[in-house]
């Protein structure tokens, strides 16, 4: 078998609070292989948060051994882990993260600017990516022109774009109304069928249930 | 990232938000102009001040006799011949002078009457314009000729074709034989208003005696100044019997040395006006500092985006320091165009006119970008550093 794409080997996160050590992340170990839907599920306070940091390189373990797509993280400095990033990792915030005053083509094409593509292979790739989402005809809209389901979109057309090896959605569907929601997890199912690899974190469990794999995470440890 | 993408990147976010940045301009628009146009001005009265002097004759020494001129006067055309008799002297032109009334025809003017040698125009630097200047045979015969200078000439109604015709000195007719071209420069003293006669009729007709206003002496070489200054101060002793412990009833004026105490001090009031004006351009930095970390404070969502989706510090350092960089040099390039605009303005008024100085333009868009970089590095360092997990969260 292909070595995972995530691979966290007994993993903890510990958070230094004036003299006390508040772990957020308790020896936890897991494997997400390619093509895997992958939910990881927990109340607030169970540490989905730190997991979505961890696992999306913007922060580090202080214990256990983390490798994402072959690379160790633990061995990247704050540069490393922005190209890690910028390679390897495509997010989907809550809050869609949008750039303001910045239409929707060039917020998608925002991380090709940092892999140092060219403006006009940029403005192709964008283009292309929001047609494949439907947001065609809104290329030139800046987000505040954009209902929230449409701004989700330009999100995930804006992770698509650098065709990373893992899309990592941190409540995709939390800000939108149900049917808008279900069609963002419609969109993420096709990304799957596709072949993407995602790992989805949420705290609802219908949404969860649309993953092929769920991650129980209770108190910074995993559950089942 | 390229230059070329982060200008356009600082260029789209300026647009966006324009007043704010034409605001943070303003303070080194206003600083650079000001550098610029008064560095201009200092520039202007050095050059208006050392032509209005080096018109006046470069090599010139003026004796004149402590006490003004008049009856206690000891200067006497006597003296004038024996400094005409030391080495180095180019030539020597005695003065004497008083106010009469000239009338050409119908036309009254009061004007200055100098009655002087053929040596007058090389010692004072004037040209003729038209006619001859007094010559050797006009002075040693005392003939009653004149040679007008510009403004007086216009004050008379006179001009070139005038040549040869009758004028009235101080009641007496005086034929006109020259015309001076204009010095221009005003100052207390109009050089171009007065009637120059040979020095032995205004001896014979206005005035009694043989002592004179000033003598003029010209140095054939510059760089005997001092040594001709002090032969004709020793010279002038002893031809007065003055004991060393005397004081001297004359003084030797040397007009190079007026010319560099003029330059120096002028040089310096333009180093003050630049130092004065370079204030307003640091406080003008510190506005955009100012901005600029306020800037960082509201946009520090849109820094942890940018780092979520693969920006790394230095791309973000730089994001914020060419947008800096743009406001500053943005500015010092209005305010370049603003400070030339000022200074023609006074360069018209004032008189001088207007000299492009391309040192001064160097400089200051060296100082605006280095207000740029000074004031723009600190702010981008904080945004470069912010941890994006908590810039991601940040409302």
């Amino acid at each position: 078998m292909a070595e995972a794409i995530i691979s966290l080997d007994r993993v903890s996160r510990v958070y230094e609070m004036g003299h006390m050590a508040v772990p957020a992340l308790d020896d936890v170990s897991l494997e997400v292989h390619a093509g895997e839907f992958v939910a990881i599920l927990g109340p607030s306070g169970s540490g989905k948060t730190t997991m979505m940091n961890i696992l999306g390189c913007l922060d580090r373990p202080t214990a256990g051994a983390y490798r994402l797509a072959g690379t160790a993280v633990a061995e990247l400095d704050d540069d490393g882990l922005a190209r890690l990033r910028s390679r390897t990792i495509g997010f989907v915030f809550q809050s869609y993260n949008l750039l303001p005053r910045t239409t929707a083509l060039d917020n998608v094409a925002t991380p090709l600017l940092y892999q140092g593509v060219s403006r006009s292979e940029r403005a192709v790739r964008a283009k292309a990516a929001l047609e494949r989402l439907g947001l065609g005809d809104r290329i030139h809209h800046e987000p505040t022109e954009l209902s929230g389901g449409q701004q989700q979109r330009v999100a995930v057309a804006r992770a698509l774009v650098t065709d990373p090896a893992l899309i990592l959605a941190d409540e995709p569907t939390g800000n939108l109304d149900t049917h808008t929601g279900a069609e963002v997890m419609a969109l993420l199912h096709e990304l799957n069928a596709a072949g993407r690899t995602i790992v989805l974190i949420t705290h609802d469990a219908d949404v969860a249930a649309a993953a092929t794999r769920q991650v129980h995470l209770r108190d910074g440890r995993v559950v089942a | 990232m390229s230059l070329f993408e982060l200008l356009r990147l600082a260029l789209s976010r300026l647009r966006t938000s324009r007043l704010r940045a034409a605001l943070t301009m303003l303070g080194v628009i206003i600083g650079v102009a000001s550098v610029v146009a008064l560095v201009s001005v200092g520039q202007g009265t050095t050059s208006s001040i050392t032509n209005r002097l080096a018109g006046l004759g470069t090599n010139l020494l003026t004796i004149s006799p402590i006490g003004g001129g008049g009856a206690s006067s000891k200067l006497t055309l006597d003296d004038a011949g024996a400094i005409a008799r030391l080495a180095s002297i180019g030539g020597v032109a005695p003065e004497i002078s008083k106010s009469l009334t000239v009338s050409a025809g119908n036309t009254n003017t009061t004007t200055t009457v100098v009655g002087t040698t053929p040596a007058y125009p090389t010692v004072r630097a004037y040209e003729v314009w038209q006619g001859t200047f007094l010559t050797d045979a006009s002075v040693e015969r005392d003939l009653r000729v004149a040679v007008l200078g510009a403004t007086a000439a216009t004050n008379l109604g006179l001009t070139a074709s005038d040549l040869g015709t009758q004028i009235s000195v101080g009641g007496l007719p005086f034929r006109v034989i020259g015309i001076l071209q204009a010095k221009g420069g005003s100052g207390f003293q109009n050089p171009d208003d007065q009637v120059i006669v040979p020095i032995g009729a205004i001896q014979k007709y206005f005035v009694a005696g043989d002592t004179v206003r000033t003598i003029g002496v010209s140095v054939s070489d510059p760089a005997q100044m001092t040594a001709a200054s002090s032969a004709i101060t020793s010279l002038l002793r002893d031809r007065h019997d003055l004991a060393p412990t005397d004081t001297a009833d004359f003084n030797v004026f040397n007009q190079t040395q007026l010319l560099a105490a003029a330059s120096s001090i002028t040089a310096t009031l333009t180093l003050l006006l630049g130092g004065i004006a370079s204030i307003s351009l640091i406080v003008g930095g510190i506005g955009i500092m100012n901005i600029m970390l306020v800037s960082v404070r509201e946009r520090t969502r849109e820094i942890g985006i940018r780092k979520a989706v693969g920006a790394r510090g230095s791309d973000i350092l730089a994001q914020f320091l060419v947008e800096a960089l743009t406001l500053s040099l943005l500015g010092g390039l209005i305010g370049i165009v603003v400070g030339l605009a000022v200074s023609a303005l006074i360069g018209q008024l004032a008189g001088w006119g207007f000299t492009f100085n391309p040192a001064t333009v160097a400089i200051a868009v060296l100082f605006s970008l280095a207000v740029g970089v000074v004031f723009g590095v600190w702010p981008a360092r904080q945004a470069a550093r912010l941890d994006p997990i908590s810039a991601l969260r940040y409302e």
